[in-house]
């Protein structure tokens, strides 16, 4: 039976008690295989929105109003259980520090292993290191068993982050959150990153919901973009469409303020791409980069 | 660093060793009273002099340290798995659980202990052993010691409670108990470290004040506590140094095992 | 020639001077300033200090001697007491004193309300004490039967002003609280309407002020003293004082035998929650005269008091010069005996365990009072002498209230191991302790009818004792009593500590005594090197 309609339909509201209306009523959908950018300044209700699709904000004292619905099933309506059965193997989530995500008093091999006894047991620990091997190729990771032994301050911010997309898609979700995965990186690794995810999603069939602050890598990935602003989704369209016509005051300011967009604004949704992806030239005068696009085309062509 | 541990292995070992065989190494009970030999300077056959009763202090020290050595660290891991048990769950789970535990802990740390300890010897019968005794006092500093480090290792827990790790493995679908037990608790472990350290002297020497309660080490048993409680006496002490011999001991004891357990420091890189 | 006139006028005037604050320790703070409230001894202190009362025990001699009283007469029935009061003295506010003063003191002390421990002995049977005056300096007091020695009671009651605004804070006595500082000090000056006058004409006391330190860590205590920052030491701890007593010029002296003495019982009490069979073994004459003679008291004696103590034969010391009874030796050690009359009662040694004829393992309890190094020691050590005739003896130590809680009132105990401090020397005031009926009475508290025959006959003697004046008389029935007990052996008497002081070399007057205060039970006469000559009218 194959699942129709939306892969995810969003119509909620989110409550702290220090902060009453952290998103307010935000209503959005994404389809299957589709990524969707949802950018917003800091402070804009991003993570909440991501927390709340995961049913997490009740950690932190919050509470949802309104529905989501994911595949056919309603996630507000759910109990902890459930939902922590759809965690990490329907939906998973890419956090902005890679860093911080991963707990430093665990080996790799241990916080794989946790990644993936989450959802399913029973695999020989043999099977279980094969599996490991096989996500960090995947992921352009040495796909060693020395690498698995090592802890997370032993491997650079890159790898980091890396490795949490490699253990976000063990269990082949159908929808990855990746909240701002790249902005803690350098201008390469972010590049990659967002290579690595664009393949992902073509190869693994996986709808992102990527938030972002940063309308260029936005504009690299996703076909359509959520604006949202003090909690209130102002504008969902075409990424071509904001960028030429940004309709709302708060979009266009966004769109104003990416730095070192020519002024002749690209028209095509491949040349924005374009214009993202070589990243080098079009900031050479800023900040000149040794060899980008070599390692940036090792790194598409390694994909297997 | 590989050194000062060798160092500290060799004494713990001989400390161990020393009091495991005290019985063999030292040549005259520990609770003979040499009555015709009070208060005597070291000399042979009573390497650190007798005490005020005419016994033997070496093998008082020996039988002591057996006692404290080995209870006292027992103890600090009762009340420190206590604490890591009430402190992580309240910290973790929060909510009514977390209210009761950190209410327990205010209440228990309020409690006049003084009061509490003269009724659980009043419960007691009469006649214990000086064995019995013995295990009484240790157990219960154990039970009661959970208080202020469940305090400290449920702050702990809190502050780690908001780390990205901790989202990312809840998003990553992990149950409580494998977010309790894998994620969050080898992070405690320095926290664990230190409550425990904390733990052992202050067991040692809570052991001798528990004798004012009528609790304690009884005579004739001696103790690193009741041992120690003569120094007290401080212008009884300053004439004769081999009477410090029992604060050596402990420092040994409780500075090698500092030593040999601490974390490696280069463990993260 | 003028200067040897000076010379000889400095020799004239003494070598001290007057004024100059002396200085000692309290252990405590003191419960109260009540003088008939005084239950303990930083509270004894202040009202020995402050307080006049009609007779004063001279420490030395042991007897009587007028204060307040120039004289007293004991009526021939032995049931009153007629005093001379001194004229023309005054209160420390002012106030004259005269009989209406003693009429109130015995008014106050009786009350109920004040609750006075010095009130017990006069309760004793029924009737109602009469205090009357008998003109301005005359008062007679009537006892509705006789109490033995009751004349020596009135060296504890502190005389109150009836007129005085400030009620009991006016003074008689030679010193009155001029300052105080809860848990820290207590200063007292010279009353400035003391009456007394040295052999001189010159007024007293000699000092101007005493500082009463509140110090309860002997150790800092021993070292203020050293550092003269203290004057005076009393009841010095054994190893303490030889340690001091090396140095030169301590001060430290070794009076002998003191009035108190140390000693364990046990319980026989019916109604005590303890098994029947240890019950039966305490009520056992052979039992307990057994673990008498199998306690080495020299040992005790020697080790534990540094030889600063004398064996003991019964509650009366060698240092009680009145009442003493010599023919009396402490019980030896004697573990033949001891067997002997353990096996008189069936007991038996097996595998180095005592039995009894039941088979019962011969083991008890002792209970002392925990941090006090002393009792834990002489508990060790009986420990190891009992263990020789195959007794398991386990030490409880307890902090004070709950040791007092066991052996007065839940009665939960074995044995116990306590010491006892006797203020004066007569046997009067241990009614309490002696009478089965009494609620001190230690072994067996409270009883409606003597349990045993002995008993029967120790409250016949006590109680005839108490009713007789005659001291000839009164002495043949307490040595009739403390023979009783010898031979009984309800109480084991161990040791009697020896009374150790110091008295700093500046001090001067100081006639030290085994009965308290042993330091300044003549403060008004005690005086300073060094301190200021000025003459004071």
């Amino acid at each position: 039976m194959k699942p129709s309609g939306k892969l995810l339909e969003v119509d909620l509201s989110v409550d702290y008690p220090n902060m009453p209306g952290a998103l307010d009523q935000v209503r959005f959908d994404l389809d299957r295989g589709e990524i969707l950018g949802l950018v917003g300044g800091s402070g804009s209700g991003k993570s909440t929105l991501a927390m709340a699709v995961l049913g997490l904000v009740q950690w932190k004292n919050g509470r949802v109003r309104g529905a989501i619905r994911f595949d056919g099933r309603e996630l507000a309506a759910m109990r902890e259980p459930e939902l922590r059965a759809i965690r990490g193997s329907q939906i998973s989530l890419v956090l902005q520090s890679p860093v911080s995500s991963l707990n430093p008093a665990l080996r790799i091999e241990t916080q794989f292993r946790e990644a993936w006894k989450a959802h399913r047991s029973g695999l020989s620990s043999t099977h279980e290191r094969e599996l490991f091997l096989e996500h960090l190729r995947m992921v352009n990771l040495p796909a060693e068993p020395d690498f698995l032994r090592r802890y997370p301050s032993q491997i650079s911010v890159g790898q980091a982050q890396r490795l949490l997309i490699a253990m976000a898609i063990m269990h082949r979700p159908k929808l990855l959150i990746a909240d701002e995965p790249t902005s803690a990186l350098d201008p390469i690794t972010q590049a990659e990153v967002l290579a690595l995810l664009a393949r992902l999603n073509a190869r693994l069939g996986m709808a992102i919901l990527f938030i972002s602050h940063d309308l260029l890598s936005i504009a690299s990935l996703c076909r359509r973009v959520a604006i949202l602003e003090q909690g209130r989704l102002v504008e969902c369209a075409d990424t071509a469409a904001i960028f030429q016509a940004p309709a709302h005051p708060f979009t266009r300011r966004l769109v104003e303020a990416v730095p070192a967009l020519p002024h002749s604004f690209p028209s095509s949704l491949a040349n924005i791409a374009a214009a993202v992806t070589g990243v080098s030239h079009a900031r050479t005068a800023a900040a000149p980069q040794p060899q980008p696009a070599s390692t940036l085309d090792s790194g598409t062509e390694s994909c297997p | 660093m590989t050194k000062a541990r060798r160092i500290a292995a060799i004494a713990l070992l001989l400390l161990t060793g020393a009091s495991l065989f005290a019985g063999w190494i030292a040549r005259h009970p520990y609770q003979k009273q040499y009555r015709e030999a009070i208060a005597s300077p070291p000399a042979a056959g009573f390497p650190l002099g007798t005490d005020e009763l005419g016994r033997d202090r070496f093998s008082r020290l020996l039988h002591g340290m057996r006692i404290s050595l080995l209870l006292a660290p027992a103890a600090a891991l009762l009340s420190t798995t206590l604490a890591a048990l009430l402190g992580l769950t309240a910290g973790f789970l929060g909510g009514w659980w977390d209210r009761a535990v950190t209410g327990a802990t205010d209440l228990f740390l309020s409690l006049p202990w003084f009061f509490l300890i003269i009724t659980v010897r009043a419960l007691l019968p009469l006649n214990v052993a000086p064995e019995t005794s013995v295990l009484i006092t240790f157990g219960l500093l154990g039970l009661l010691g959970w208080a202020s480090p469940a305090r400290v290792i449920r702050s702990a827990v809190r502050s780690l409670e908001r780390s990205d790790f901790l989202l990312r493995a809840r998003a990553a679908g992990s149950s409580n108990p494998r977010l309790l037990f894998i994620h969050l608790l080898p992070n405690l472990a320095p926290v664990l470290m230190a409550q425990f350290w904390i733990a052992v002297p202050l067991f040692l020497l809570s052991e001798a004040d528990l004798g004012l309660l009528g609790l304690g080490v009884v005579e004739p048993l001696p103790s690193l506590g009741n041992l120690l409680r003569e120094l007290a006496n401080f212008s009884a002490v300053a004439g004769n140094p081999w009477m410090l011999a029992p604060a050596a001991a402990v420092m040994t004891f409780v500075g090698g095992l500092h030593f040999l357990l601490a974390p490696r420091s280069g463990a993260g890189t | 020639m003028k200067r040897s006139l000076l010379t000889a006028l400095a020799a004239l005037s003494l070598a001290w001077g007057q004024g100059g604050e002396l200085r000692f320790c309290l252990r405590a703070e003191p419960k109260t300033f009540h003088p008939h409230k005084v239950v303990d001894e930083a509270s004894d202190t202040v009202r020995y200090l402050t307080g006049g009362v009609l007779l004063r025990v001279n420490r030395k001699t042991q007897k009587l001697e007028p204060e307040l009283a120039t004289g007293w007469r004991i009526a021939a029935d032995g049931r009153s007491i007629t005093f001379d009061l001194r004229k023309d003295l005054f209160f420390s506010d002012g106030t004259p004193f005269d009989s209406a003063d003693v009429v109130h003191t015995m008014a106050v002390l009786l009350e109920p309300e004040t609750a006075s421990p010095l009130a017990e002995p006069f309760r004793f049977g029924s009737g109602r004490l009469n205090t009357r005056a008998g003109g301005r300096h005359s008062v007679t007091i009537t006892l509705p039967h006789p109490i033995g020695g009751f004349e020596r009671l009135f060296d504890q009651i502190a005389i109150l002003s009836s007129r005085s605004a400030i009620k009991e804070k006016a003074v008689l006595g030679p010193f009155l609280i001029s300052e105080r500082k809860p848990g820290a000090y207590l200063q007292l000056m010279r009353n400035p309407h003391y009456w007394k006058k040295d052999s001189h004409g010159r007024r007293l006391p000699y000092l101007d002020s005493i500082r009463l330190d509140i110090q309860s860590n002997r150790d800092a205590e021993l070292l203020r003293y050293q550092r003269g920052q203290v004057h005076l030491l009393t009841s010095v701890d054994a190893d303490h004082f030889d340690r001091l007593a090396a140095s030169p010029h301590s001060g430290l002296a070794d009076l002998g035998p003191s009035l108190d003495s140390e000693f364990l019982w046990f319980n026989q009490a019916p109604q005590a929650p303890i098994p029947a069979h240890k019950r039966a073994w305490f009520t056992s004459r052979n039992f307990r005269r057994a673990v008498s003679e199998i306690i080495r008291r020299d040992d005790l004696a020697r080790v534990v008091f540094r030889g600063h103590a004398q064996p003991a034969a019964g509650p009366c010391s060698p240092a009680n010069k009145l009442w003493f009874n010599s023919k009396l030796k402490p019980h030896a050690f004697d573990k033949k005996s001891a067997l002997h009359r353990l096996a008189a009662d069936g007991f038996r040694l097996q595998n180095g365990m005592l039995l009894d004829r039941h088979g019962n393992q011969v083991e008890f309890s002792l209970v002392t009072n925990a941090g006090n190094r002393t009792r834990e020691r002489m508990a060790a050590m009986l420990q190891q002498d009992l263990a020789e005739i195959g007794i398991k003896l386990n030490i409880v130590t307890l902090d004070f209230p709950s040791l007092i809680e066991r052996i007065s009132r839940t009665l939960h105990y074995e044995a116990s191991l306590l010491g006892f401090v006797n203020v004066d020397v007569d046997p009067t005031p241990q009614m309490n302790v002696w009478l089965s009926s009494a609620s001190q009475h230690a072994w067996n508290p409270s009883q409606k009818t003597p349990a045993t025959a002995w008993e029967a006959e120790l409250d016949r003697l006590m109680r005839q004792q108490a009713a007789e004046w005659d001291f000839k008389k009164r002495k043949a029935l307490y040595d009739k009593v403390q023979e009783i007990v010898w031979e009984q052996a309800p109480i084991l008497y161990l040791v009697h500590k020896n009374v150790l002081i110091g008295v700093n070399p500046a001090v001067r007057n100081v006639v030290p005594s085994v009965l308290r205060p042993q330091t300044f039970w003549n403060p008004e006469f005690l005086a300073l090197d060094g301190a200021r000559i000025s003459q004071r009218r």
